[in-house]
């Protein structure tokens, strides 16, 4: 991928994570939530997040935050072995990105019953 | 004489992975802050990154191994001294890379605080380091500790 794009491709994922990470800080900061740290621990707490609308919302900051990041240590990488090396870098950009977005659809998707 | 040097000139101005990267010692940091927070923010990316590959392997134990395994994961390491020094560390990383993104969002994506293009004049100083990305890059620099702080007593129960 051309440095130029790889760039705007991490400066929108930016823009979505200021809303999708913000949401997810306020709802684990006690003041803002009403619930405590430990209690926002508990399976309970958890399984309603989870299974509510807001549990799509992690989702997609799960989406977000992985290209964000991977994106980023790709451009470190094109960086450090540029050339040749691009189509390794853009490789295990795509396996790390598509591994840990399935993993991450599995918790939402795949989900067991708080009491079954 | 003088002493041959060991490294060739050019190789001071080489970027690679280390010497440009994620080494503040070895780059030229004094009086550029711009770059002290170009290193912070690749140190923190890096750091955010390998957190969110193990957030989501955590996260994933429900669907994985059931709520069962889960409560006994969060029952030993939820409230754990060990898990709340690692969260205060991430909550540092976290203010540090959100904020001075928001400054990079701002100067190199929207373009504002930049400065306009002008005639080279002594002391030749461009104008992007004597624009306002300058003045919130400082507010990042005077806001990160205290907010770093104000997280960390939450962290740890204080507040």
């Amino acid at each position: 991928m051309a440095a130029s794009r790889l760039q705007l491709w991490q400066y929108l994922t930016a823009i979505l994570m200021v809303f999708f990470l913000g949401y997810h800080l306020a709802e684990r900061v006690p003041w803002i939530s009403g619930v405590s740290y430990e209690e926002g621990l508990k399976s309970s707490h958890v399984y309603e997040v989870y299974t509510s609308p807001w549990g799509i919302v992690l989702l997609l900051l799960a989406y977000t935050a992985l290209y964000h990041g991977l994106n980023g240590v790709r451009g470190i990488l094109y960086e450090w072995k540029p050339g040749k090396w691009e189509r390794l870098w853009d490789a295990l950009f795509w396996l790390l990105f598509i591994v840990f977005a399935v993993l991450a659809t599995s918790t939402i998707a795949l989900l067991p019953s708080l009491h079954g | 004489m003088s002493e041959e040097r060991k490294e060739p000139v050019w190789a001071s101005n080489t970027p690679g992975i280390i010497r440009a990267s994620l080494n503040p010692w070895l780059v030229k940091a004094r009086n550029n802050p711009e770059r002290l927070a170009f290193v912070l923010h690749r140190v923190t990316g890096v750091f955010l990154v390998v957190y969110l590959l193990l957030h989501l392997i955590v996260t994933n134990t429900p669907a994985r191994a059931g709520w069962e395994a889960w409560d006994q994961l969060m029952e030993t390491f939820g409230a754990s001294l060990f898990n709340k020094i690692g969260e205060f560390i991430l909550a540092g990383a976290v203010l540090f890379h959100g904020m001075n993104g928001i400054r990079l969002l701002l100067a190199e994506f929207f373009g504002v605080c930049i400065g306009k293009p002008e005639k080279p004049k002594p002391p030749y100083l461009a104008p992007s380091l004597r624009s306002c990305q300058r003045t919130l890059l400082y507010l990042v620099f005077a806001l990160w500790p205290i907010l770093w702080l104000l997280a960390g007593l939450i962290i740890f129960g204080v507040i």
